[in-house]
């Protein structure tokens, strides 16, 4: 990239805002403000900063609905919000799918209106780290807070997950660069691993790269595990690695002081999904026998986690909860929201604050095709392709606060820095209204059922 | 530990190099995940632009399998899977070698090939699924004329998507 | 609104009113002496009236909640209920979602809950999940005992910056008292390892429990906080600790207490848990002796018993590697946070049955502590909800402590394991609880105890929280009628919080939002600033939050009781 100069000329600094990216949620970023807008920002990575310095091409202005030709038009507030309440109060088995790049408090309205129209609500987890959640109810949870493992981790492995491409920041704020309590030299006193069948950037700046085969991460855990139960493994190869390479790393897990394991979606979205996890986890509760080993998600953005924990403390479940019989239930194959895109199931659904279009698989989105899709979100994408009703909401984060929760569970509130655009809505009053209007909707329904 | 050497810098195997073996049609193995550019493009909001296509639209492949192909740096190969086929640019990957594996970073391009697949459990199969690439003289989509001609939503009559022009790189929508 | 609650027979020990019929009237939310004749009239007629339930310790609210209940959706399956006009749906059963809670805890006539653990990292947490909780009050605890910066200051000596540190604290986490859980201990977990005893030091900081309960006691007192310090001692679970218990309630004695509202400066909580004697599981017998035998010759001290209730539940607690050597013993799944610099948890799922010894000696051990204590103002009902059983099962309980027949037919029915009786001395106890102790022991002493002037008694002024229940105490025969008694504590005929009807005949007609009860010190704000400056630097290099992010901001308690101290006397 070529050298850009700084940036000198600006208004004021709003200092300690987070960043909307990613589950590290760093909320150290500085924000140059200039007139109200954004015009830099500090300390973050470059994926942080491009979502901050945003294509305003793209940004989504006005509400917009799809008229008979296919084509979108702008409308003003009212009618779009009224064809929205309109189709999910019609609905038979509407999905409210997204959550993860939002706030609690949008999602506070959420619930109410699942619960109201009996929906099925579910976030990115049901892509992503779903099969981790599942690996937990099946084995247990050992995990830690990220100030854990950089004052006391002296070994961090990284597995079937390039944080170097999904979480930059990850490594230089608090796993493996920063100076720790116990850690003062920083990188040095910390031995990295990442084992990916690929020569990942992660695996380019470890000190040990394990490129098992590919699918093989089942194989290869199941053999250290083996390992640590002090059995003698048969084959000489498993899954591409030597067995002696294998006693020589269960034997570096086994001596150190604090290690940390950190996973991703190598894990979850191979064959043997959460099977993976599972063994994962169960590799480190074993390894609590001789030394203290930790765990954690990579969790991909920055409220994933928060949806989580809010659906489980107000309705005992993570994600795909299904209110349709007036009670909550989560069954996966049955309440998830592939499985009822697939299966057709679906008749209405809403989108908030992610991109089905361009991250479901196509046999997904051939059903979203044939029915309404609504959507909120800030920037045109390709959901908004497919989208019949478009609501622009509000930056989380930037123009708007709201409270999130990182990957290990630590809430933080997003501080709002500038105003939004004056034709744009905060996340929570949309869904707000369109509560609203669907509570008004079914209280006129029952009035005229009852006459 | 063995494992510890890392593997030499991918050399750029040139068209010509005796030792490829040139073949019509490769059967490899396909991954789609996250990457550092198309991450930027697509939260920073570009996705309708040639950015994004050019970040997401792209199989990241050995050296040594281009050179199998015949396909230069940034040419068009067709990916088929069991659940559909996709034009994208093919690129050299910084992260061979990895002889047999592509890599598409998620997107819409790369999901017109995934599996949905979850086996009740909630993922479809994003990662390991069996493909076939072949060199492709088509051009790669930009990211609103993918979804018209794979998803259809809007279009009245199928057989007239490739006559249409193409939708552009700015939204399209008509103003109050 | 006015009210009048007539003809009910009231228990007040606070007002020491012991079964009198009298008629209680409210107004606006508290309790007046008269109301005007426009006032709606309850007839109560020969029902026990009481002031509302507080529940000293349980664990409602906090991301160890979460993690329990996104792991264990075999638990949120149980007690799934459908919405209806006024509630939610509920789910859950050992640990119920949020607005389960609120509505299970009101239905038995409880109107405060205190949270027993919060960690201060992720306060803001436990502060949403209050806000999800409707009907009940909720103080929360923050967890002190293995902060880094009060090991550093124990270890110094330093009492008044550890003061100043404290009460700057309790404001920036909206706290209400010091919550120390297994002292050093947790921190020795970092490492993967546990202390034992009093006077075992965390690895590194070097030094010891009892250091650190000296320290954390005198500064209560300096602060003069309406609560003592809250103890969860070490070696919580293993046969032989009673010693420790025993001194860790004797460790602080000589402390002078630094506030009028309560008369202990130590509570040990869930005591059941750390009365056990032998050396192993095989010899395990009963310590409740000498723990009762302390408490019973000291007035300082406090305690919970921390009942087992014979349910599968979820235990969940920050003493961290207890939870670790649980889940060796019983293989169930173990869940773990560590959290940065402060503290760290462990849940692991466990089967308490009546068929099993052990399970059977915890049972029996919990009541003879009951049965032992001879003062109920220094004991209250707690399950440790979730860890010895679900909150709704106190109930139950009180139906056991007014029954000693009851309790002699589980054992010789053996509903309990034979070692129940063979190695604890209940089936020689047949001291049987009445309403006015049951009412001191789930009302008015954790009132007390907290330091609680508003509530727990229904003294002109105070809130008008208030449970009315189905039984003529002139009638029934409690230790007749085990059954009777469960069913009414468990379905309250009436539950009045500020004034307003929120259940009835044991069903919920009416929802409020919670309110959050915090401490907010005043008059030491010079020490504050100091100490802040202090601890700046290094919160600034070891955190991974900035400060100003870490605090919990107002719009996290919406509702909130401000509890003012003048520091000192």
């Amino acid at each position: 990239m070529a050298y850009e100069e700084p940036i000198t000329d600006y208004d004021k600094i709003v200092e300690n805002c987070t960043c909307a990216f990613c589950g590290c949620n760093c909320d150290d970023l500085d924000f140059l403000v200039k007139d109200g807008h954004v015009v830099g920002v500090r300390h973050a990575c470059r994926l942080g900063a491009s979502k901050v310095m945003e294509d305003m091409d793209q940004r989504l202005m006005v509400p917009m609905v799809r008229d008979e030709t296919g084509e979108l038009v702008e409308v003003d507030w009212e009618t779009a919000l009224d064809k929205a309440a309109e189709l999910i109060a019609g609905a038979v088995r509407p999905i409210f799918y997204g959550w993860s790049e939002t706030s609690i408090e949008t999602m506070k309205h959420g619930i109410r209106l699942g619960e109201l129209v009996g929906a099925v609500l579910d976030n990115q987890a049901t892509i992503c780290h779903g099969p981790s959640l599942q690996a937990v109810q099946n084995v247990g949870y050992p995990v830690m807070t990220l100030g854990e493992v950089k004052n006391r981790a002296d070994m961090c492995v990284y597995t079937g997950s390039n944080p170097m491409n999904s979480h930059p920041r990850h490594l230089a704020r608090y796993s493996t660069f920063p100076r720790g309590y116990f850690r003062q030299r920083g990188r040095f006193d910390r031995t990295v691993v990442t084992m990916d069948p690929k020569y990942s950037d992660t695996a380019k700046m470890s000190d040990i790269w394990v490129g098992f085969e590919q699918n093989g991460d089942y194989e290869f855990y199941n053999a250290i595990r083996a390992v640590l139960k002090g059995k003698e493994l048969k084959k000489d190869v498993i899954s591409g690695i030597p067995k002696e390479d294998i006693y020589e790393l269960t034997e570096a897990m086994k001596n150190t002081q604090f290690g940390a394991l950190f996973f991703g979606l190598g894990l979850t979205h191979t064959l043997s999904k959460q099977r993976n996890i599972d063994i994962a986890i169960q590799m480190v509760a074993d390894l609590n026998k001789y030394t203290k080993w930790v765990l954690m998600p990579m969790r991909g953005h920055f409220n994933v986690n928060g949806f989580n924990i809010f659906m489980a403390y107000e309705m005992g479940f993570p994600y795909g909860v299904d209110f349709a019989r007036g009670y909550p239930r989560y069954m996966n194959g049955e309440t998830n929201t592939i499985d009822l895109l697939t299966r057709k199931e679906c008749d209405v659904f809403m989108v908030i604050a992610a991109d089905p279009g361009a991250h479901y698989p196509g046999g997904a989105v051939k059903h979203l095709a044939e029915i309404p899709v609504i959507q909120i979100d800030i920037h045109w994408g390709p959901s908004t392709e497919i989208a019949d009703v478009v609501l622009p909401g509000s930056f989380i984060g930037v123009e708007c606060g709201g409270t999130s929760y990182r990957m290990d569970g630590v809430p933080i509130f997003m501080k709002k820095a500038i105003d939004k655009p004056e034709t744009c809505r905060d996340d929570e009053w949309i869904v707000n209204e369109l509560l609203q209007r669907v509570t008004k909707i079914k209280a006129e329904k029952e009035a005229i059922a009852s006459k | 530990m063995t494992y510890v050497e890392k593997p030499a810098v991918p050399k750029v195997v040139k068209l010509e190099e005796p030792t490829a073996t040139e073949r019509k049609i490769l059967n490899m193995m396909l991954n789609t995940g996250s990457d550092i550019y198309q991450g930027a493009c697509k939260k920073r909001g570009s996705t309708l632009k040639d950015e994004y296509r050019k970040v997401a639209g792209i199989a990241y492949m050995d050296p040594k399998d281009m050179a199998k192909l015949g396909v230069a740096n940034w040419e068009s190969v067709k990916v088929t899977t069991d659940w559909g086929e996709v034009v994208v640019y093919a690129a050299h990957s910084r992260d061979a070698p990895h002889e047999g594996t592509i890599f598409i970073p998620k997107g819409p391009w790369a999901n017109v090939i995934t599996s949905h697949e979850t086996y009740c459990c909630c993922d479809p199969t994003y990662k390991g699924i069996y493909c076939t690439v072949e060199k492709s003289d088509e051009e790669v989509l930009l990211m609103a004329d993918l979804m018209r001609a794979v998803y259809k939503k809007y279009v009245e009559d199928e057989e007239t998507i490739p006559g249409l022009d193409s939708l552009g790189e700015m939204p399209v929508y008509k103003k109050l | 609104m006015e009210y009048i609650l007539k003809n009910g027979i009231v228990y007040d020990p606070t007002n020491k009113v012991e079964g009198e019929k009298k008629d209680v009237m409210f107004k606006d939310g508290k309790i007046v002496s008269q109301v005007s004749s426009d006032a709606k009239v309850l007839d109560v007629t020969d029902k026990i009236v009481m002031p509302a339930g507080v529940d000293p310790h349980a664990h409602v609210a906090g991301p160890k909640l979460v993690v329990g209940r996104l792991y264990r959706p075999e638990d949120s399956r149980k007690g799934v209920t459908s919405k209806t006009a006024v509630t939610r749906s509920e789910t859950g059963f050992s640990i119920p979602s949020c607005p389960a809670t609120g509505y299970r805890y009101s239905r038995m006539g409880y109107g405060t809950v205190v949270e027993a653990a919060m960690p201060p990292l992720e306060a803001k947490h436990t502060h949403e999940e209050i806000m999800a909780i409707p009907n009940i009050d909720i103080p929360p605890l923050p967890l002190f005992g293995n902060n880094w910066f009060v090991l550093q200051y124990a270890k110094e000596n330093q009492i008044d910056e550890l003061a100043a540190f404290i009460s700057s604290w309790l404001k920036i986490v909206k706290g209400y008292g010091i919550k120390i859980v297994n002292p050093c201990g947790s921190e020795a977990w970092g490492w993967g390892m546990n202390v034992h005893g009093l006077d075992d030091p965390a690895p590194y900081w070097d030094v010891t429990s009892r250091e650190v309960l000296k320290a954390l006691s005198k500064a209560n007192e300096m602060l003069g906080l309406p609560h003592s310090i809250h103890v969860h001692p070490n070696d919580l679970g293993h046969p032989g600790n009673f010693p420790t218990t025993v001194g860790t309630m004797d460790c602080v004695k000589g402390i002078e207490k630094g506030s009028g509202v309560r008369n202990q400066t130590i509570h040990i909580t869930h005591a059941q848990f750390h009365s056990y004697g032998g050396t192993s599981w095989r010899d395990a017998e009963s310590g409740a002796d000498a723990v009762a035998d302390y408490i019973n010759s000291n007035d300082h001290v406090t305690c919970d018993v921390g009942q087992i209730t014979l349910d599968e539940t979820t235990t969940m607690t920050a003493d961290a590697p207890m939870e670790f050597d649980l889940h060796q013993l019983n293989g169930l799944k173990w869940a773990n946070k560590d959290i940065e610099l402060e503290t760290a948890a462990g849940i692991v799922p466990f089967i308490y049955s009546g068929k099993a010894p052990v399970s059977s000696l915890q049972w029996a051990i919990g009541l003879e502590l009951f049965l032992k204590i001879e003062n109920p103002w220094q004991v209250c009902l707690t399950t440790d909800h979730p860890n010895a059983g679900p909150f709704i099962r106190y109930p139950r309980i009180i139906s056991w402590l007014m029954s000693s027949e009851r309790r002699q037919e589980m054992m010789d029915n053996k509903e309990v394991h034979p070692w129940s009786h063979r190695r604890t001395s209940l089936a020689t106890l047949d001291r049987e609880y009445d309403f006015n102790d049951i009412a001191i022991i789930s009302r008015a002493a954790p009132a007390k105890i907290y330091g609680f002037e508003d509530r727990g008694q229904l003294s002109v002024g105070t809130n008008a929280d208030i449970a009315v229940y189905d039984l003529n105490p002139n009638d029934i025969d409690p230790s007749k009628n085990p059954a009777a008694i469960e069913k009414a504590f468990g379905n309250a005929m009436y539950t009045i919080k500020d004034g307003q009807i929120l259940v009835k005949d044991g069903e919920v007609v009416q929802v409020k939002p919670s309110h959050t009860i915090w401490t907010n010190v005043q008059g030491f704000e010079e020490q504050e600033k100091k100490v802040m400056e202090e601890v700046m630097p290094t919160f600034t290099k070891y955190y991974t939050v900035k400060f100003e992010n870490y605090k919990v901001h107002d719009h996290y308690a919406p509702y909130p009781i401000e509890v003012n101290v003048q520091a000192g006397k």
